[in-house]
């Protein structure tokens, strides 16, 4: 009922962790029984330590909050030496109590190509779950273009990932674009198992009365139910458009907005802000599911794009009964 | 939630049901209501008063925004969702602190006067305010510490600001050089503390406030710029860990000033 796929990648239930919403999960496994989330996304992995963006990083706003960390993180060595193993403990936990296992989906961040596919190769090599590539943070770009602005860029930085990753990869994907259809059709060209979409909605609060932005950087990302209309459209959107799976990312706090997206044609939901506010938010939402889908009789794939057939149904329907269009 | 106790000054000690884990001072909590909390992230509170068993405790507030209204809306019955004790306490090495705090910035304070008390150990306490009604929650130390007030108007207590205070009692050596200070407060008094504390030769310990998200280490939202040992080289700590507790020479801001 709950049991969803992301291409080759089975999860026994369609809930993962946001990327950066949810560190390694280590530091929320206390509040949780984590074995019963569908899939854990680490917060990004670059090749070289970064110590993110100068405070303050964030500000909350209109259902919602901004953020501009700057993908701060010790670096890949650091990663494998000592968070992976924990990730893995928390899966082999997972495992031991339920038969399931939550899926270790890693999330990567490079300036380059070349970074990329360092990073894609030595994880593969880890043996993690899936990756997660991160072509699409708004917090670090200094003035370079973002992968996930460029349909090429996109092209190319999925088809050299893919050429050396031996686990199943998805783009994840920026909403500042013209077109999100072009670009996620771009990373279904490179290659790519799936897509995740979206990442944050670039955004501004200002202190009008300190006369400047309350973020450092000025600029930051927007996140939470404030965009999940936008999450909800384009994964609709992109659902038409490819025949990869998409992971969905936007505002989602309950087992309806899960639904919601699913509905859209998404196949998994990642649950990100949310995860500020309440912790165990994961699990509760799995339950929840549990509930509604058997009250309803039905399952994550029977809904699954359902409200594309609705809607093309709805368009090829005549809009008025023939006698009064004549009138 | 049982009561809402109306300090004055517009701060209020929201009282709930417990159990409340076991907390040393300068931990936090993240709070909200259970419905309608008008808002998406919780809000980081000192645990300001306990039961000795933990079957209740309590929270300084200020109303400051929706967040901190909806709290103090509350009505006794309905729900508050806590989660805590977050984040490192103030140092338990020291033997006879001198608080000083500042509007708010006086809840951790209560917690470790009191555990102080049962050990038979005296607590001093500077607080400092605008004026008397700013001094909300003075009166809860009554038996618990020994309290220095200061009010800027001079409605109360030392005519001045917190610092001058300090100053006159290492004047009287009722504070000494080569004591320990623990801080907390508006960001401009905690600047001042620290500096009058470099100038006379005091430790200083201050407990931030920073914006948060989580809460428990998983947004890296609430980081301020560290230096020191303790930080390994990174230039970057979450007060929400880490902290909120810092010695001034820990905290790279203070130390560019």
């Amino acid at each position: 009922m709950l049991s969803t796929t992301l291409g080759p990648l089975s999860l026994h239930n369609p809930v993962l962790s946001a990327s950066g919403t949810f560190g390694s999960g280590w530091e929320g496994r206390q509040f949780s029984d984590l074995g019963r989330v569908g899939g854990l996304v680490s917060k990004t992995v670059t090749c070289k330590p970064r110590p993110g963006n100068p405070p303050p990083r964030i500000v909350e706003t209109p259902s919602g909050m901004l953020n501009s960390i700057g993908l701060e993180n010790k670096g890949v060595d650091y990663f494998v030496a000592e968070t992976l193993p924990r990730m893995r403990q928390i899966a082999a936990d997972g495992r031991a109590a339920h038969g399931a296992a939550p899926r270790l989906v890693i999330n990567i961040g490079g300036e380059s190509i070349d970074e990329f596919v360092q990073l894609a190769a030595r994880f593969s090599a880890e043996g993690v779950d899936a990756l997660e590539v991160n072509l699409s943070c708004p917090n670090v770009q200094e003035g370079k273009l973002l992968f996930s602005t460029d349909p090429r860029l996109t092209e190319a930085a999925v088809r050299a990932v893919k050429k050396v990753a031996t686990v199943p990869v998805f783009a994840k994907l920026s909403p500042n674009v013209t077109d999100v259809v072009s670009i996620a059709k771009a990373a279904e060209q490179g290659g790519a198992d799936g897509v995740t979409a979206i990442n944050t909605l670039i955004g501004m609060k200002i202190d009008w009365r300190k006369g400047r932005p309350v973020i450092a950087r000025g600029i930051g990302g927007l996140s939470g139910p404030a965009i999940r209309p936008v999450a909800v459209r384009m994964v609709y959107e992109i659902a038409r458009a490819v025949r990869i799976p998409i992971l969905a990312a936007g505002g989602a706090r309950s087992a309806e907005d899960v639904l919601e997206f699913v509905c859209a044609g998404a196949s998994a939901v990642e649950i990100g802000t949310a995860m500020f506010t309440d912790p165990a938010l994961m699990v509760t939402i799995v339950d929840d599911l549990t509930r509604l889908l058997t009250a309803h009789r039905t399952s994550i794939a029977a809904l699954r794009g359902t409200a594309q057939a609705g809607q093309d149904a709805r368009a090829a329907a005549p809009a008025c009964k023939p006698a009064e269009a004549t009138r | 939630m049982r009561q809402l106790r109306d300090l004055g000054g517009g701060s209020f000690a929201l009282e709930v049901e417990g159990p409340i884990p076991a907390t040393l001072p300068g931990q936090f909590f993240m709070l909200r209501t259970e419905r309608r909390w008008p808002v998406q992230l919780p809000r980081p509170f000192s645990l300001y008063d306990c039961a000795d068993d933990g079957s209740w405790g309590s929270f300084l507030l200020k109303v400051v925004g929706e967040g901190t209204r909806a709290l103090c809306d509350l009505r006794p019955g309905e729900g508050v969702v806590l989660n805590g004790p977050l984040g490192q306490p103030f140092p338990a090495d020291v033997d006879d602190p001198v608080c000083i705090a500042g509007g708010v910035g006086l809840a951790p304070f209560l917690l470790l006067a009191r555990q102080r008390a049962r050990a038979g150990e005296r607590t001093r306490l500077l607080f400092g305010g605008r004026n008397r009604a700013a001094l909300a929650g003075i009166d809860d130390f009554e038996g618990v510490a020994e309290v220095f007030a200061s009010t800027d108007d001079g409605s109360h207590g030392h005519h001045g600001l917190v610092t001058s205070l300090l100053d006159d009692l290492l004047a009287r050596s009722v504070v000494k050089p080569g004591e320990t200070v623990f801080c907390c407060g508006p960001d401009p008094m905690m600047h001042a503390v620290a500096k009058v504390c470099e100038q006379r030769g005091l430790r200083c310990f201050l407990s931030l406030e920073t914006y948060m998200a989580c809460g428990y280490g998983v947004c890296n939202g609430c980081t301020v710029e560290v230096q020191g040992p303790r930080f390994k080289g990174w230039p970057y700590s979450r007060t929400c860990m880490e902290g909120p507790v810092y010695e001034t020479c820990e905290l790279t801001e203070l130390q560019r000033h």
